[in-house]
């Protein structure tokens, strides 16, 4: 089996970096790769996550100042020609910051920090993401923002509810979302934002792996396309 | 002498006479403001040091005690954990945003100066009542800060206790305590060798900020405090990230001799303790201090509190390499200074002279006071029959009370606001009494207990302490846990004044033999005196948190489960059940009460963990949490947290004191649930390892019923609306934050 090379970007300030790199050897054909923010040649990856944390310490705006960092530029260009890239959290908001996902993260409606365990429902399952889901899972993901409510204007709004790039939705609503959105993709559905944290659900405890198979389907994804990797399938 | 001016940095009259004849001559400015940060009660303990000589330190996984920036005990073969508590109450009562933000920070600094990295946060808030709005504002920002902090840098906020109690209005405590993991052979110590070192800035720039702030935790408030603004710190997580993992990185790679943070009384206290304990001395050119403001004259240079900076004693070899590593991280960085022989701490500005003390007179010579005690009197005479606490009211009535108030409430309103999972190493999240840290390693844990309640210390500040020590320790029995470390922050009032010196003499006491007792070393700790506001000190506080290690992280027993028909049964001491102290002692409003503070029992109480250990170990529990704050009725109401609808049917056989059984929160008495078939083998367990044990009834979906029989043999039946319990609970305290917001 090929070991396919997976891209962690660290900004200054990102801290769920090691996790991610946790949850990644725990899949037997993913093998993490640590990308600095000033990454500027194409180390050749199958596919790059941008990891939650506190890029550049939130200052600005969540994800404002990482977005123009050099390895975006990177980031924009596997985006393009339909790599896998995933955004948790604050990589969610500089994913939106960069204009590579739709939409907008605001304060929470609680205005404080939220950390806590929330029910959440799989719309879409055929991005490289979620392939080993089923449509409409009902599955548990912790949340840990300050900046988490999905935003976006209503005809946008139908835009990609037409278009079924809503990823996954919350049960109950936490934070105002429109829609109860959690996730989203782009249009291509290569590009996914989660606001959940699935590389804290990755081993048995107390709370169920739900986010285990976020990092298992990507493998699975990947070995179905990486001989089509100049073509992307989307 | 008609015309000897006082000191402009407050310091005492006879202590500015001293200096004076220490010196031989009038202290310059810079001298002056040197001194006032050092002999400090922040920096000198010059009033508990005598006292706090009473505990002990000593033990076999102890690797690094106090007089580091964080005591160090051995967990597994390889690992270590630093840790550590400090206060930052001042700060947080004038700006309480940043007031706590930099006590998250501070902390944190202490432990990767340790060449530890921090893996979990925990906090103890005690504020005033609610319902002024003052304390709503100051407990929300606190919070806030707290979680702007800790979330940021990336370090889990795990646990901790709140209080909210009328007499901290004016003095409300905040304090925190972080833990580290450090590989044996990695320790870094602020101890250097006694050899020719150069000194290295990382860091922060240096401002205005924070000047003084050491002198300013060392005296009361007064109703014209409103001018000290300045004298708070400024929190910058994301510098801090930085300078954390260069640090680290410093570390890692053996560039540095002897590392302190520049925490209280900033860049003087790390230098002078630092050359100190080399028995060097050090010189220090603050024109060669990175600053934000080139106005600053040397004494603020020299007293900035500004945050985010590390001071490193190192070999000329390593220099160039630590500046690499700062200007990787992008953090500044610069050589401001060496040690020399002459043991004496010199400050110059380019060529010219600002200060030459010998570093004897800042260390060794400090004050260093056995302040006068006299003991308050009326908490000695535990009257031997205690009238009836509860007066009218029944048990039914007594338990709403406990629920309606927020010091009874869940405190998931906090947690919620702190990220307690980033890093992955929390096993067991807030909403139980303890925090259980994954080590990574060998499938240990590492668990942290706090408790921090300071009603029974009012009462009895001796045997008040040792029960928190005893808290701590069922804490950690009740998940199978065993303690190997302590540390602590002693919160009192102005200890210039006998009946607080007093109790904090007491309340040391009390710690140290416990601790004592249960062979639990006192690696590291913080005093904060002067918790006083116009004459009116706070209770007698010590806040305790006692790490303890899970030798299989497999075998924890949660504190929740949402199973019904598990049997509930109580296990422990009940030999002394007496009230006094005790969280309904205190929402009844009797302080005066006669009503003594229980007696641990310490043999029992030593036998609990390892039959707890053994229970765990066999798998033959389900969940099980220590009898704490508010008695057996909230502790099992937390039990059946586990599901909406799960309650509890209990029945009892007679009952002598009702209200002791159901309330007292003597501890060591701890509640299982499990499946009925291992009952057999758990009391034949109990029966071998000496512990009482008690069936008392089973989780049961729907049910709050209670049956028991009292003193004249009448059975009596309390049922209570199983959701009206759970709704209190869980939102006495979010409402009222809820509400006002």
């Amino acid at each position: 089996m090929p070991s396919y090379r997976v891209g962690i970007i660290r900004f200054p300030g990102t801290n769920c970096d090691i996790d991610t790199w946790e949850a990644l050897t725990l899949v037997p054909d993913l093998a993490p790769v640590w990308v600095s923010h000033r990454e500027n040649n194409d180390p050749d990856l199958s596919a790059l996550i941008l990891p939650g944390g506190f890029s550049y310490g939130d200052y600005l705006r969540t994800g404002s100042i990482a977005a123009q960092s050099p390895v975006m530029n990177l980031v924009t260009d596997y985006a393009r020609r339909g790599k896998p890239v995933l955004g948790i959290c604050n990589g969610f908001q500089i994913l939106s910051e960069a204009g590579l996902l739709p939409g907008v993260l605001l304060t929470n409606n609680s205005r404080t920090f939220l950390c806590q365990e929330e029910g959440l429902v799989v719309d879409r399952t055929d991005t490289p993401f979620t392939g080993l889901f089923a449509p409409g899972s009902r599955i548990a993901l912790p949340i840990a923002h300050q900046e988490g409510r999905f935003f976006l204007d209503p005809d946008q709004l139908q835009e990609i509810e037409r278009s079924g790039q809503v990823l996954v939705r919350y049960s109950k609503n936490p934070n105002g979302s429109v829609h109860d959105i959690a996730g989203v993709t782009n249009s291509a559905g290569n590009v996914a934002g989660l606001m959940p944290h699935p590389e804290r659900r990755t081993r048995a405890g107390l709370s169920a792996p739900y986010g285990f198979p976020f990092f298992q389907s990507l493998a699975l994804w990947l070995s179905k396309h990486l001989s089509d990797k100049e073509n992307p399938t989307h | 002498m008609t015309d000897q001016p006082i000191s402009r940095f407050k310091i005492p009259a006879h202590e500015m006479e001293r200096i004076r004849t220490l010196l031989g001559r009038e202290p310059n400015i810079t001298e002056e403001a040197v001194f006032s940060a050092l002999w400090s009660e922040h920096c000198s303990y010059k009033s508990s040091r005598v006292h706090l000589r009473n505990f002990s330190s000593k033990g076999p996984r102890v690797l690094m005690g106090p007089g580091e920036n964080a005591g160090v005990v051995r967990v597994t073969e390889k690992t270590g954990i630093a840790f550590k508590m400090e206060s930052h109450n001042h700060p947080s009562y004038i700006e309480p945003f940043q007031g706590a933000a930099t006590g998250v920070g501070g902390i944190l600094r202490d432990i990767f100066a340790m060449g530890a990295r921090p893996v979990a946060l925990t906090n103890s808030l005690v504020f005033g009542s609610l319902r002024q709005p003052r304390q709503l504002t100051l407990f929300r920002r606190v919070v806030a800060g707290i979680s702007a902090y800790g979330n940021s840098i990336g370090v889990p906020t795990i646990g901790g206790e709140v209080w909210f109690d009328e007499r901290y209005s004016k003095n409300i405590l905040v304090n925190a305590f972080a833990l580290g993991l450090v590989a044996e052979d990695g320790i870094m110590s602020a101890i250097p060798p006694k050899k020719n070192l150069v000194a290295v800035y990382v860091g922060n720039k240096t401002g205005r900020d924070g000047v003084s702030g050491a002198a300013m935790a060392s005296r009361s408030f007064s109703g014209e405090d409103s001018d000290l603004r300045p004298q708070v710190q400024v929190a910058d997580p994301f510098v801090g990230k930085k300078v954390m993992e260069a640090t680290l990185l410093i570390i890692r790679e053996k560039l540095s001799a002897a590392i302190q943070d520049m925490g209280a009384a900033g860049l003087t206290s790390s230098s002078v303790e630092m050359a100190s304990k080399a028995g060097m001395g050090i010189e220090i050119d603050v024109a060669r201090v990175p600053l934000r403001d080139f106005t600053m004259e040397p004494w603020e240079i020299l007293l900035s509190e500004s945050q985010e900076r590390m001071l490193l004693l190192v070999e000329e070899r390593h220099v160039d390499k630590i500046l690499a590593i700062a200007d990787e991280h992008q953090v500044a960085a610069g050589i401001i200074g060496n040690t020399i022989p002459e043991p004496v701490f010199r400050v110059r500005k380019g060529p010219e002279h600002y200060a030459e003390i010998p570093v004897a007179y800042l260390t060794d010579e400090a004050p260093l006071y056995e302040r006068p005690t006299e003991e308050r009197g009326s908490f000695r005479s535990s009257g031997s029959n205690a009238p009836s606490l509860a007066g009218s009211h029944s048990i039914t009535e007594l338990f709403h009370l406990l629920l309606e108030h927020p010091n009874g409430a869940s405190t998931e309103w906090i947690s919620r606001q702190f990220d307690f999972e980033v890093g992955t190493r929390t096993i067991l999240p807030p909403g139980h009494d303890v925090a259980v840290v994954d080590l990574k390693e060998d499938d240990h844990a590492v668990a942290i207990a706090m408790a921090g309640t300071s009603h029974p210390l009012s009462k009895d500040p001796e045997k008040g302490a040792m029960l928190l020590v005893a808290k701590c320790v069922s804490d950690l029995a009740a998940i199978g846990a065993y303690p190997v470390g302590l540390t602590d922050c002693l919160n009192f009032g102005n200890p210039e004044r006998p009946a607080t010196m007093s109790d904090f003499v007491l309340a040391v006491n009390g710690i140290a033999k416990a601790c004592k007792r249960l062979q639990i070393p006192v690696v590291s700790g913080n005093v904060s005196f002067y918790n006083e506001t116009d004459g009116l000190s706070i209770p007698p506080t010590p806040i305790l948190a006692t790490c303890g290690v899970l030798a299989d992280k497999r075998t924890l027993v949660p504190g929740r489960t949402d199973l019904s028909g598990l049997t509930l049964a109580l296990v422990g001491s009940s030999r002394d059940l007496a009230l006094g102290g005790s969280y309904l002692d205190w929402i009844l409003a009797l302080p005066e009460s006669s009503e003594p503070v229980p007696d641990v029992d310490w043999n029992t109480l030593e036998r609990l963990q390892p039959f707890m250990s053994a229970l765990a170990f066999d798998r033959r529990l389900v969940a099980t949490r220590s009898v704490g704050r508010g008695g057996l009725l909230r502790s099992l109401l937390q039990i059946v947290s586990g599901s909406d609808s799960l309650g509890v049917a209990l029945s009892f056989p007679d009952l002598e004191n009702p209200l002791q059984t159901f309330f007292s929160e003597s501890p060591g008495r701890i509640v299982l649930a499990y499946f009925p078939e291992h009952e057999p083998i758990i009391e034949r367990m109990a029966l071998e390892f000496g512990i009482p044990w008690l069936r008392i009834g089973t989780t049961a979906h729907s049910s709050w019923t209670i049956r028991y029989k009292d003193r004249d043999h009448r059975t009596k039946v309390l049922s209570d609306q199983l959701s009206l319990l759970k709704r209190r609970f869980a939102t006495s305290l979010s409402n009222q934050m809820e509400e006002f917001s």
